[in-house]
């Protein structure tokens, strides 16, 4: 019962920071340079409006009415998924129809990355703290520390000149063979498109490019999460009730992993999801490195060709996936640690 | 009695100096009680005072004296000598490898007089690699500088007084922290322009509610303590507590922070001008790769050689601030 009580608290102290990040959306959105009238018409392809129409063009757009007027007519188009309509980056495209073609590939990269760091991670984070000092505890150590300080971009590109250009082996840019067509749209999902119209082919090739994006995605998480789970686990293998374990007779691996692992878990947890944050940025650099066509992507065009709607719709979506991941983080904590629920 | 007619005279010695001493001692005696671990008001005898110096700072350096905190204070040691004395070691000057500068041998492989090759316009890429050490370290110290005493003083006032005015101001912090760095340094240099100020006035806006954060934990413990309410009960203030009491205890989580955001904000930096969104004219590493990114095959030293100094310098900053972690607090140890 408390489990539930300590959800729904959560859940409801996520509500005002939505709000507030809507409203900051809203607040930045319109301090953005030029005015979002001339955008529209410029993309309807009249070059040179009169006044008269650019204040026709406000009027539909209902940019001449007060601005509480406008923030909570923001606030409703944002629920109905109304997030205006692109101007350069795709010629009247719905924003909505934008981010829905582009988002699959930026989970699909962030997802991979953030499985594969998080058990990666924690095996390499136990392993350096139970060999500690020895030859596979600096290792770890040293790598984890050069993961941290590494900027992704210099990553990627050292990895697509040595292991794509030197040493051909993978491919350097894209999601797909350009040859191949996409297959047919019924989740929007590369992999499970392919699966659903039968062509197995298209997956091992999808797998096969983002092989060198999600490799270092995960380089630089992994290595926070190793850093972490090393840190808590070396706190925890000193106490008292290791001890009581192992003088128990339990198997060592039992010690490590029922009883030190489990409470190590916690603050590793929390920095799981912090580092969420530090995926969905990584990911616009690593979009932007090896030519993804995902969200990051999206983003940094939006600022380039100045697209008022997109940049505010992109802003917003990226920042409610990483409070949803905080909010799936605290829920997992609330889990694990039982001592936070009463 | 003749000894105290010479104190009296030794005072009066004392008033003649001026006004600029008298500050500068006040400043450099509150900053280092601020920072330095020993540092303590002569409410102890002379001789108690000086005891208690030699022996925290001996166990402070003591626990100091680690191969890899070393290595980390070499490495920024060397990247701040870089920024500082970029004319004495690098190969040309300035305007050999500056914004105006054009030569033939563009993006040439390493050769004898350029010992790390040629990049855009010819220009000697350990040159820039060189001067381009200054951009990174004095765009990042005021940004962190900044969020670091904006935070300090948001978060002991909100710890402090609590009730309605923590939860307005954590709220506020809340919801700056919903919005990953980069989306957000990205959306305010859409808005004020791509200029150096704004670039650093970004990435300070961005720290402060983490430093805000960090330093509320600590004054809400700090301040049930019983010394706290003995200075309430001698008639301090609230902001001679805050600020002189409360401040020195609470500082230490935020000196390691601002190391380890340090390199964060070069990595930062790095990031947004790879992406195109910094000033241009500047020599920065970000710039260099950015410009050198479409030439990865066939010049590679001119993209991968700044990548490797972002590198260099982020592990100095965080093995710095590993060490200084280890030795401040021992508890925390990572080692």
């Amino acid at each position: 019962m408390s489990m539930l009580k300590y959800f729904f608290k959560r859940i409801l102290a996520m509500v005002p920071v939505i709000f507030g990040v809507m409203t900051l959306t809203f607040i930045l959105s319109r301090m953005m340079p030029g005015n979002p009238a001339l955008a529209m018409l410029e993309a309807q392809g009249i070059a040179k409006p009169n006044p008269e129409v650019i204040r026709a063009m406000e009027k539909a757009l209902g940019l001449d009415q007060p601005i509480i007027i406008q923030y909570f007519r923001y606030l409703a188009d944002l629920f109905t998924g109304q997030w205006g309509t692109s101007v350069s980056i795709a010629r009247n495209q719905p924003v909505w129809d934008l981010i829905m073609q582009r988002l699959p590939l930026t989970i699909d990269l962030a997802l991979f990355s953030m499985l594969i760091a998080s058990l990666l991670g924690i095996r390499a984070g136990v392993i350096s703290s139970t060999h500690r000092n020895k030859a596979r505890d600096t290792v770890v150590r040293g790598m984890a520390l050069i993961g941290v300080a590494v900027p992704v971009f210099f990553l990627g590109m050292l990895l697509q000149y040595l292991l794509g250009f030197v040493f051909p082996i993978f491919p350097t840019t894209g999601h797909k063979n350009f040859i191949y067509p996409n297959p047919e749209f019924v989740t929007g999902f590369y992999m499970i498109d392919s699966l659903i119209s039968g062509e197995i082919y298209k997956i091992f090739d999808y797998l096969y490019h983002m092989i060198l994006p999600v490799f270092c995605l995960s380089f630089i998480t992994l290595a926070g999460i190793t850093r972490q789970t090393r840190s808590s686990m070396l706190e925890i293998l000193e106490q008292d009730y290791v001890r009581t374990a192992r003088a128990k007779g339990c198997k060592e691996r039992d010690v490590i992993h029922s009883h030190a692992l489990k409470n190590a878990l916690i603050p590793t947890v929390t920095v799981i999801g912090l580092n969420f944050a530090a995926l969905l940025t990584g990911a616009v650099l690593t979009e932007s490195t090896f030519g993804l066509a995902g969200i990051g992507n999206l983003l940094i065009f939006s600022i380039y060709l100045t697209d008022y709607w997109v940049l505010s719709a992109v802003v917003f979506l990226i920042t409610l996936i990483f409070i949803f991941a905080t909010l799936f983080t605290d829920l997992l904590y609330g889990i694990l640690d039982p001592r936070i629920r009463y | 009695m003749e000894e105290y007619q010479i104190e009296i005279s030794e005072e009066d010695e004392r008033q003649e100096e001026s006004a600029t001493k008298k500050v500068l001692k006040w400043f450099s005696k509150n900053l280092l009680f601020l920072i330095l671990p020993g540092s303590r008001l002569e409410d102890l005898t002379i001789r108690q005072m000086e005891y208690e110096k030699l022996i925290s700072k001996r166990k402070f350096i003591r626990r100091l004296k680690s191969v890899l905190t070393i290595i980390g204070i070499l490495i920024v040691l060397a990247i701040v000598t870089l920024a500082i004395f970029p004319h004495w070691i690098s190969p040309y000057t300035f305007a050999e490898v500056g914004r105006l500068a054009v030569y033939t041998g563009v993006w040439d492989p390493p050769s004898p007089e350029h010992l790390l090759g040629q990049g855009a316009m010819g220009r000697d890429v350990l040159g820039r690699i060189i001067f381009g050490a200054r951009a990174s370290l004095t765009i990042a110290l005021p940004a962190i500088s900044f969020s670091v005493i904006l935070g300090i003083m948001i978060g002991i006032i909100a710890a402090y007084y609590g009730g309605w005015l923590d939860a307005v101001i954590m709220r506020l912090c809340d919801i700056l922290l919903a919005f990953p760095g980069l989306v957000l340094a990205l959306v305010f240099i859409a808005i004020w322009g791509q200029q150096i100020q704004y670039i650093m006035l970004a990435w300070g806006i961005l720290g402060v509610p983490y430093y805000a954060r960090l330093i509320r934990g600590n004054v809400l413990q700090a301040r049930a303590l019983p010394y706290i309410e003995a200075a309430k009960v001698a008639g301090a203030g609230s902001w001679r507590i805050m600020f002189r009491h409360i401040l020195p205890n609470v500082i230490q989580p935020i000196i390691i922070s601002f190391t380890f955001d340090i390199g964060g904000v070069i990595l930062g930096l790095a990031g947004l001008a790879y992406l195109g969104f910094s000033d241009a004219s500047l020599i920065e590493w970000g710039n260099d790769i950015n410009a050198a990114r479409v030439y990865l095959y066939s010049a590679p030293w001119a993209s991968l050689m700044p990548g490797f100094m972002i590198l260099l310098t982020v592990l100095g900053f965080m093995l710095v601030g590993d060490g200084l972690r280890d030795a401040l607090d021992p508890r925390l140890r990572n080692l």
